[in-house]
């Protein structure tokens, strides 16, 4: 009998990741949740509310991050990366750095879970929409820090705010044909907060559809649109232009085959989800698949499983909203568990 | 050389006055609209209308009321409720045209397809009198007004097989008390 204990090392400390470490800490393995930030939350650390819920996310995070605390066989390390990692006979050996305090640490894992979150594309690439030039162009993730702003009263109020959606997403000639998944979602929910901040002010959603597939997630865009008045124009902007020190949107009513323009004071990119750049480091460290975006690929029928004693979970995997990444760490915890058990 | 300068439609309103004006006189919502087009799939006359049904609410919706007056897709709807009956929200488009054809009326709109007008009033005079329209005589009276005796027998011919005609002229057993109403109704409508 080995009296070793089986420790996983998990990258990433948003909600995949630590719903993973806890779900290993829980059935009696040991867990290192390695955060390269110098606290838990990834991404959602970063939002105002939910959908299709309105829950705070700070809540959630707090309420894992107690959890984690609370069970022994998990230790979390903020403000640490992975250096390196060399497969070995059982699993891998890694080198861990504080980005602190610069000191590291040697240890072997029996597996590792990968969930290093999404990024956002750049979209500056749109010289169109004047991402870069205006101030009041922003990403969907920056426009979150403009909603805290608002809510703490330190932005004046915006008279008309547009929303783009599909920007970079499913867009074949900047490279990205896919669906990015979550930004109808997101885009509906930051609307929404926007017109409970300031119900007088204009609100307008442009957008080619909307993709609402999941629990509640019809009954929320509805909700924006029927009862909260956002305006949800269908087609896609083609232009930004300067007005009086206000901007103006020019795009396509395509319901009516007419062209339109509104005038507003902020307009938010709901950007394309785009895999992380360094994530790329850590799939060759540990031999991770790749898909041709960069995004990992799980292997057939393993959909936690990218390699030998390698899985994965959350928006590093490709697009995804909070709940499915809880539901991903889970699924990657089990199929780690089922692994190490056996020995 | 004309050069016509190109001016996008502003929207300026979220909710159109339109819109407005039909959610508080007729309790109709058309953000509810799924902008799916089954209304104008199978309108019984959507394939000669210049606006089908999901169009004129989204005419509605961005409040162009000179099209909405003018269109010919007004004068031509059977209102046979097939929109209604089938939307998915439940949006009364019907009702919608109804009070569109109200007001254009009172604006005195007049459709630009010949005869519609005269139609209308032949039906109504047909239900003033009888209080129930009989598809025959009102079609004789039509026909002898315009003089287009053969233009519509083949259709006629048709409806006939299908039993859509009735030849003898119903009345309703108390056609005075609806004359009470109606005179009623217009003096209220005067006052």
């Amino acid at each position: 009998m080995d009296d070793h204990v089986k420790k996983v090392l998990v990258i990433g400390g948003g909600p995949a990741g630590m719903e993973a470490a806890l779900k290993i800490g829980q059935a009696g393995f040991g867990a290192i949740l390695v955060e390269r930030e110098p606290e838990l939350g990834g991404t959602l650390k970063k939002l105002v509310s939910s959908f299709p819920k309105w829950e705070d996310p700070a809540d959630l995070i707090s309420f894992k991050a107690h959890m984690l605390e609370d069970n022994g066989n998990v230790e979390c390390l903020t403000s640490t990366t992975v250096l390196s990692a060399e497969r070995s006979q059982k699993g891998f050996r890694v080198t861990l750095r504080h980005l602190k305090n610069r000191g590291s640490r040697e240890l072997d894992v029996d597996a590792v879970i990968l969930a290093t979150g999404f990024d956002l594309m750049d979209v500056s690439v749109y010289g169109e929409y004047g991402y870069g030039i205006y101030p009041n162009v922003m990403s969907s993730l920056e426009f979150e820090e403009r909603i805290r702003g608002w809510k703490e009263g330190a932005e004046p109020m915006p008279k008309g705010v547009a929303f783009f959606k599909c920007v970079g997403s499913r867009d074949r000639s900047k490279g990205f044909p896919y669906c990015s998944r979550i930004c109808c979602m997101y885009t509906a929910k930051q609307a929404g907060l926007v017109k409970d901040l300031f119900p007088g002010t204009k609100v307008y959603v442009f957008y080619m559809d909307y993709r609402a597939a999941g629990k509640g997630y019809e009954e929320f865009v509805r909700d924006i649109i029927e009862q909260k008045h956002v305006r949800y124009v269908r087609g896609r902007p083609a232009k930004v232009l300067p007005e009086n020190g206000r901007l103006l949107v020019r795009a396509e009513d395509t319901l009516m085959g007419i062209p339109v323009e509104v005038v507003v004071d902020t307009v938010v990119l709901a950007s394309a989800i785009v895999p992380r750049a360094d994530t790329q480091a850590l799939t060759k460290m540990f031999g991770a698949l790749t898909d041709e975006y960069g995004f990992i690929e799980s292997l057939p029928y393993t959909p936690a499983r990218s390699g030998e004693r390698v899985f994965f979970a959350g928006g590093c995997g490709f697009a995804v909203e909070t709940q499915g990444a809880l539901q991903q760490g889970a699924a990657a915890a089990a199929e780690v568990i089922a692994l190490i058990n056996k020995s | 050389m004309d050069t016509e300068i190109f001016t996008p439609l502003r929207l300026d309103e979220i909710d159109s006055a339109l819109q407005l004006e039909l959610k508080e006189k007729l309790d109709i919502d058309i953000e509810a609209c799924l902008e799916c087009g089954k209304c104008s799939g199978g309108c019984s006359n959507g394939h000669i209308f210049d606006y089908t049904p999901r169009k004129i609410v989204q005419l509605v919706k961005i409040g162009d009321e000179e099209t909405l007056a003018g269109m010919d897709a007004l004068w031509i709807c059977l209102s046979c409720q097939l929109c209604l009956d089938r939307c998915p929200s439940g949006i009364d488009i019907p009702r919608i045209l109804d009070y569109l054809r109200e007001k254009a009326v009172t604006q005195g709109v007049r459709a630009s397809r010949p005869d519609v007008h005269l139609f209308m009033e032949l039906m109504l005079e047909e239900v003033r009198d009888k209080g129930r329209v009989s598809e025959v005589p009102l079609m004789i009276r039509f026909k002898k007004k315009t003089g287009q005796y053969l233009k519509d027998a083949g259709l006629g011919f048709r409806m006939f097989l299908k039993g859509k005609l009735g030849f003898i002229p119903s009345r309703m057993q108390k056609p005075e008390d609806l004359k009470t109403i109606l005179s009623e109704r217009k003096s209220e409508n005067k006052g």
